[in-house]
């Protein structure tokens, strides 16, 4: 197929297809054609749904030809981390657990992308429940590394990372509970968003911890990620835990450049409590250097030690997924893969006082980088310390749990915005995280969009795919 | 050792678990105590845990 529709971004794409410049069957079309002859090799995907995708598509190409253009989703393609509802395909969460799982309605997300016109490909690939993987003990092999399939892609949403590195489709869902957007944004050289607690519908996705999970777009542009949470973004009275805030218009500030922004960093997280690989400290160096001289005010600020946010949120998480597991792991331990079991297996004897301590220590926490916020418009950090390690490599895998520094984002549940950062010397993607005010997405936006502009390391894409 | 970690998960339900998933369960306990290390324990007692109950409408 074309280079050029593999490659093309969303905004860029919905402008063609309201001018009726490209048919929305065409596209799929040639997507479906890509995936069929790459995917073999990187496992993006659980299922594909072409006969679903071709009908969608057919559908929006009529309105779109009839005058009723809905907006920029209406004719995309688009697909979803397996944990996701849609009505009438299994939802498996890559587990043998949930391998007969027919969702019987869509997830709120679900229901808002069909109601924007958008065309589904197909479910992706995760680490089993988005807690254990890469594993090759599941009924799906793991996803692979489209910069490097010997490498780690990232995870739990590991085919939405691979999948957009790859040039499957322009924009995926993932969620995120202890970093799994970011991570395989950081490894697969894409932009990954994990929204404010509450701004995305959690119904209908299967939770692993209740207060820490976010569902949030991933893409290859800033732009094209401004797009897809204006379309996700709401209140859901069928979510516990869903704001009523009023949604912006996440694409307003995206031209205005960071001159007079006040940007904290939080250099300590990377420096000092986990030492970051020496190529992503200079790529966070560089870019931090590139907002000052673009006449922004960059000042160090100071946070709890990301090893505090670690023991909180990893303790939250470990005793809210063992209430959604308990009866499988006394029932059927043999049926998750190994990773997977042993990460869930943590919840089973913590007291209740432990878990209760823990969310009280989760509000201290977040009013301690609250005050740290009160005099800057966002901050700057690492995602990763390192970039991805090889996937047969066991030690660097366990590492790549602890070596991050976007746990403290889930338990504060601020946003964190992860985007390419250049890339090492072997070809690997690096990466940079922004972190906003609670609901303060747009600002995120704006400043990826300014570093993105002057930096150009969205355009690059993994050598040519072999087959 | 084995017995004694099977005993333990047996103590939580857990009597379906191998060798293999024992040893696992040993060290998914170990790395959970580090994190409990580091959990505060002299907490003011009127601060308040992450979740309100609210008796009537959605959380915000």
């Amino acid at each position: 197929m074309s280079g050029d529709l593999a490659y093309l971004g969303l905004a860029e794409a919905a402008e063609l297809i309201r001018a009726k410049k490209l048919s929305p069957v065409e596209y799929a079309s040639a997507l479906l054609a890509r995936i069929e002859r790459y995917d073999g090799k990187y496992n993006a995907f659980i299922a594909l749904t072409p006969e679903r995708a071709l009908s969608a598509a057919r559908v929006a190409e009529g309105e779109i030809a009839a005058g009723r253009w809905r907006g920029p989703f209406h004719g995309m393609p688009y697909a979803l981390k397996d944990i996701i509802d849609v009505e009438g395909i299994a939802t498996t969460a890559h587990s043998k657990i949930l391998i007969d799982n027919i969702a019987r309605r869509h997830a709120g997300v679900t229901e808002r992308l069909e109601a924007a016109g958008g065309v589904l490909l197909g479910k992706l690939s995760t680490h089993e429940f988005a807690i254990g993987g890469p594993s090759f003990d599941l009924p799906w092999p793991p996803a692979r590394n489209p910069w490097n399939r010997d490498h780690f892609c990232g995870g739990s949403s590991s085919g939405s990372g691979a999948g957009l590195a790859a040039g499957f489709f322009p924009a995926a869902l993932g969620t995120d509970t202890g970093g799994s957007i970011r991570n395989p944004a950081s490894m697969c050289g894409i932009t990954g968003m994990k929204p404010t607690y509450g701004r995305v519908s959690r119904r209908g996705v299967a939770p692993l911890a209740f207060s820490l999970d976010h569902i949030g777009p991933m893409t290859r542009t800033v732009r094209d990620n401004a797009l897809m949470l204006q379309v996700i973004a709401g209140h859901d009275p069928g979510d516990p835990g869903s704001a009523d805030e009023p949604v912006p218009d996440y694409g307003a500030m995206l031209s205005q450049g960071v001159r007079g922004l006040r940007i904290g960093v939080i250099r300590h997280f990377y420096t000092k409590d986990v030492a970051g690989d020496p190529e992503q400290v200079t790529a966070l160096d560089a870019a931090i250097n590139l907002l000052a001289e673009a006449g922004a005010e960059t000042r160090d600020i100071t946070l709890p030690a990301l090893q505090d946010f670690s023991a909180c949120g990893q303790i939250i998480l470990a005793a809210e997924a063992y209430a959604v597991h308990e009866q499988w792991l006394q029932e059927r331990p043999q049926d998750y893969g190994a990773r997977a079991r042993e990460r869930l297996l943590a919840g089973a004897t913590l007291r209740a006082v432990d878990y209760l301590q823990a969310v009280r220590w989760r509000l201290a926490l977040r009013d301690s980088v609250a005050a740290s916020f009160a005099n800057i418009d966002l901050a700057i950090t690492a995602s990763s310390m390192d970039p991805a390690c090889r996937i047969d490599d066991d030690a660097a895998l366990a590492a790549n749990y602890w070596r991050q520094a976007r746990m403290p984002f889930n338990v504060t549940g601020q946003p964190g915005l992860v985007i390419p950062a250049g890339f090492s010397k072997g070809g690997l993607p690096l990466s940079l995280q922004l972190v906003g005010h609670p609901f303060g997405e747009a600002m995120l936006y704006r400043v990826a969009q300014f570093y993105e502009d002057a930096t150009g390391w969205t355009n690059r894409h993994p050598p040519e795919l072999s087959d | 050792m084995t017995k004694e970690r099977r005993d333990k998960a047996q103590a939580f339900g857990l009597d379906r678990l191998t060798d293999e998933h024992l040893a696992q369960f040993e060290r998914a306990i170990t790395a959970m105590e580090r994190h409990l290390q580091r959990l505060p324990r002299s907490v003011p007692p009127a601060q308040e845990p992450a979740h309100v109950y609210r008796a009537k409408g959605e959380a915000r």
